[in-house]
């Protein structure tokens, strides 16, 4: 009934909206721009506008502080990767490269590599930023109170040269180490400034954190020192949960950059004062299986499931079609990417088949857990149950508040089915990892010997090539062997003002906003 | 007088007792907890019993309540989770937006409420009291979130007449804050209207049957002046308690247009801890606002004391 409530309230305001849109769609050339290619976003002839420097941006939640050791919140790196620099970075094709080191060395046996540091980097104190301050920032990444310790406990030893070179010594072999340094939680913060991150976060970034009131805004402003000094003079990240209210102000000129979901951007669509930003994400969605429960032990039924759902429906009912369909876990923007979607396409008769030979003749029953917190979940987990019910499975649902259902379903692993996202990391490894059979996020309860096998072999593997192969075995051995019903790769969609110009996305989950510079009208 | 003062205040100490008792039982039941929800879906059982150890949830129910009542007596109630910040600096900060919002709605409430009420008294059965009592069921029918976005949408959005959000504080002007929080408190008072009206209506058409009305009239008193110092006066008690009682309704509605309208009130802030389990922040603000009433009810008591001698509490051996 809620949900009734839900649906009609959002067609009613839709509705309106529509009406009350601006009647330039008919002449409004559409301004959408497209960046599926992973082609740059076309910066055109148009000049920087000087005179306006501030922008404002809308976010649905404050960050959960503003430690970028001390969370694992997207909402902080989002935010801290203005604040904070790392010692390389990643360009929006994927890449590697270079921010606080100016250059890298890896030894031959792939466990040190040494960086060499930017000269003349300054805190927004006012210190200059050397060895020791890495070094210091990466202990604090490793020390117990930090959440991702347990992704650099490989490194062994940290070795201050001299106040511009330091080198990292490893246990063992990570082909990938040097991704492990781009992440917007291997930030560079200096000591005297560490007690108190989490409220006055001070950082090397393109921007200095000026205030943030909860739940009303955040305020940076520039950095004038930085080595890649941004255009915008402040920034204003506007706390606004409602997505209408965002829509709204984002029209009323009190917003210059939305997140909207497809059900809002068909409004801005034709319309020359907005420009409609779509961007392959590094994630993906999917429905995890309880492979542990009796029945779902059986791959056969698994893969009745993935065969009894029309994933192209899904993504167009729930996701207004912003989604790419997958067949494995893995996001379609990645390099190692593998199209796995023929493996088992959607056919009801062959599920019914499947799941006949598997002895469910007559049926079978299994509890479905959403997250209320993720309306798009909800509403995919219902449609599927239905599509479950066409070939015999009934399900139940019971939609779970997230603290819920991170406790019950996730940690616990109490549930036979439920729909969830999971954001993508730059190494692949680090995607995949818990697939492996003794891997404390393995929350499907998956346990496949070849799979434990590649897990470990891809490790060591030096050899680009072969690790690839390696990566795309595992992501047919995903489809075929269904421990999730992998659903799709979703596009994320940015409204901005017509005259924002600079705003590119990219493969980790960050807003970068030292490019962005508004355009002369 | 003073054993008097001294027992209400035992009484209300006793209350916060076990309010806050329950407050931290009943949060702890809850499934989740903030550091499971901190680590979302990176989390493992030992990263989770890490974060936990780090936050003080390890320790026995028992040792943790211990810790936050003698934080509590000794002036600090704790930091929130989520924001790092000072628990009281957050409820000072969101205080002054949630009060100006309902005293803003209870502004715009009340003048009409009794205003269409009494109209709609004296001239009951006829069109004016049809339309009165349509509006008053439309007001009731209407859901407030859908209220409040289409009120957003061409209010603030298309006509441009109110920021579409946020907050201004009391620095840029008084005149300014109000304006911030003017569409949200009409959409808040939209809603309180209804039952106001129609406890005004008939506590007016109970009036006007009085005897003394009668007598009024055998008087020869001008009607107007007999409606404004008899009918009215009479009418007043019952409505004047639903206001008291619809203030505390307003902090529900208060939770629904801060999100929509991005304010940075008690209500908001009360959702997200409830939602982030920010348990030291959610424990802070219900001691508060219980502390808050329990003290306006002592004080309510001593009024009436000193007003009425003829009044007395819990007996009569004073």
């Amino acid at each position: 009934m809620k949900r009734f409530k839900f649906i009609f309230s959002v067609l009613l305001v839709s509705i309106i909206l529509v009406a009350c849109g601006s009647s330039t769609d008919e002449e409004g050339s559409a301004n959408e721009n497209s960046n599926l290619d992973s082609t740059e976003q076309k910066e055109e002839s148009n000049t920087v506008n000087i005179e306006k420097t501030e922008l404002n941006m809308a976010l649905s939640v404050d960050p959960d502080g503003l430690d970028p050791h001390r969370t694992t919140a997207a909402s902080t790196f989002q935010i801290t990767s203005n604040i904070f620099d790392t010692l390389v970075t990643v360009t929006p094709d994927g890449e590697i490269d270079k921010d606080l080191a100016e250059s890298w060395a890896i030894s031959d046996d792939g466990l040190t590599i040494t960086f060499e540091l930017r000269e003349g980097v300054v805190f927004h104190n006012g210190r200059e930023m050397t060895a020791d301050d890495v070094k210091y920032s990466f202990e604090r990444l490793k020390d117990e109170e930090s959440p991702r310790s347990g992704d650099y406990a490989n490194i062994a030893e940290i070795n201050v040269i001299d106040h511009k070179t330091i080198e990292f010594v490893t246990d063992s072999l990570n082909v990938e180490l040097l991704s492990n340094f781009a992440y917007p939680w291997a930030a560079i913060v200096p000591e005297e400034a560490a007690e108190d991150l989490r409220n006055h976060p001070i950082g090397t970034g393109p921007f200095k954190f000026e205030e943030w009131v909860p739940q009303q805004q955040l305020v940076l402003t520039k950095h004038t020192e930085h080595y890649d000094p941004a255009s915008l003079e402040t920034v204003n990240f506007k706390m606004m949960p409602d997505v209408t209210s965002q829509v709204s102000a984002l029209q009323a000129g009190e917003l210059d950059i939305i997140a909207v979901n497809g059900d809002l951007v068909g409004q801005f669509e034709g319309n020359p004062d907005y420009t409609i930003l779509e961007n392959r994400s590094n994630s993906i969605q999917l429905m995890a299986i309880n492979t542990e429960h009796e029945a779902l032990a059986d791959q056969r039924v698994r893969q009745a499931i993935n065969l009894a759902v029309d994933k192209q429906a899904l993504i167009d009912t729930v996701w207004w079609g912003y989604g790419e369909e997958i067949g494995s876990h893995y996001p379609t923007m990645l390099k190692e990417y593998i199209d796995t979607n023929s493996v088992l396409s959607y056919n009801t008769d062959q599920a019914k088949a499947l799941l006949e030979e598997a002895g469910y003749r007559d049926g079978l029953e299994l509890d479905m857990y959403l997250p209320a917190s993720y309306p798009a979940y909800v509403d995919a987990g219902q449609i599927i149950a239905n599509e479950l019910d066409a070939i015999g499975i009934k399900v139940n649902i019971e939609i779970v508040e997230w603290a819920t259902w991170l406790s019950d379903v996730y940690t616990d692993r109490q549930y036979d089915l439920t729909v969830v996202g999971h954001t993508g990391r730059l190494d692949p490894y680090d995607l995949l990892a818990r697939y492996h059979s003794e891997n404390g996020e393995n929350y499907f309860n998956y346990s496949n010997q070849r799979v434990d096998e590649i897990l470990t072999l891809v490790q060591e593997e030096q050899d680009d090539a072969k690790r690839l192969d390696l990566y795309q075995e595992l992501q047919k051995i995903l489809a075929e062997d269904v421990p999730a019903l992998y659903i799709q790769s979703p596009i994320t969609l940015t409204v901005t003002a017509s005259d924002v110009a600079g705003y590119t996305s990219y493969p980790i989950d960050i807003y970068q906003m030292k490019d962005v510079y508004f355009t002369n009208p | 007088m003073l054993s008097f003062i001294i027992k209400r205040l035992i009484s209300g100490l006793t209350v916060l007792f076990f309010i806050s008792i329950i407050t931290f039982f009943v949060l702890r039941w809850m499934p989740g907890d903030p550091a499971t929800l901190s680590l979302g879906t990176e989390g493992t059982p030992e990263k989770i019993a890490e974060l936990q150890e780090v936050m003080g949830l390890n320790l026995p129910w028992y040792q943790q309540y211990y810790h936050w009542i003698q934080d509590l007596f000794s002036g600090d109630w704790g930091s929130s989770y989520v924001f790092g910040e000072d628990v009281m600096t957050l409820i000072i900060q969101r205080l002054p937006v949630t009060l100006l919002l309902a005293a803003v709605s209870m502004v715009i409430v009340i003048p009409f409420a009794f205003i269409i009420g009494i109209m709609s008294a004296l001239f009951k059965e006829r069109w004016v009291d049809y339309i009165a009592r349509s509006l008053m069921q439309l007001g009731d029918a209407v859901p407030q979130f859908w209220l409040a976005l289409i009120f957003l949408v061409f209010f603030a959005s298309k006509l441009g007449w109110f920021p579409v959000a946020g907050y201004v504080g009391f620095d840029d002007g008084i005149l300014a804050s109000i304006h911030s929080v003017l569409l949200p408190a009409i959409v808040l008072a939209i809603g309180q209207v209804g039952p106001l009206i129609r406890i005004i209506r008939s506590s007016m058409l109970s009036s006007l049957e009085q005897d003394y009305m009668l007598m009024t009239q055998v008087n020869g008193l001008p009607k107007t002046l007999a409606i404004v110092k008899y009918a009215l006066r009479g009418a007043s008690i019952a409505p004047l308690t639903i206001i008291g009682m619809q203030l505390a309704n307003m902090l529900a509605g208060a939770i629904l247009v801060e999100n929509i309208f991005a304010l940075p009130g008690i209500g908001r802030l009360l959702l997200m801890t409830v939602e982030q389990r920010d348990l030291i922040l959610l424990q802070g603000m219900v001691i508060f606002v219980t502390s808050a009433v329990v003290l306006v009810n002592i004080l309510t008591d001593i009024c009436y004391r000193l007003a009425n001698p003829m009044i007395r509490f819990g007996g009569n051996h004073e």
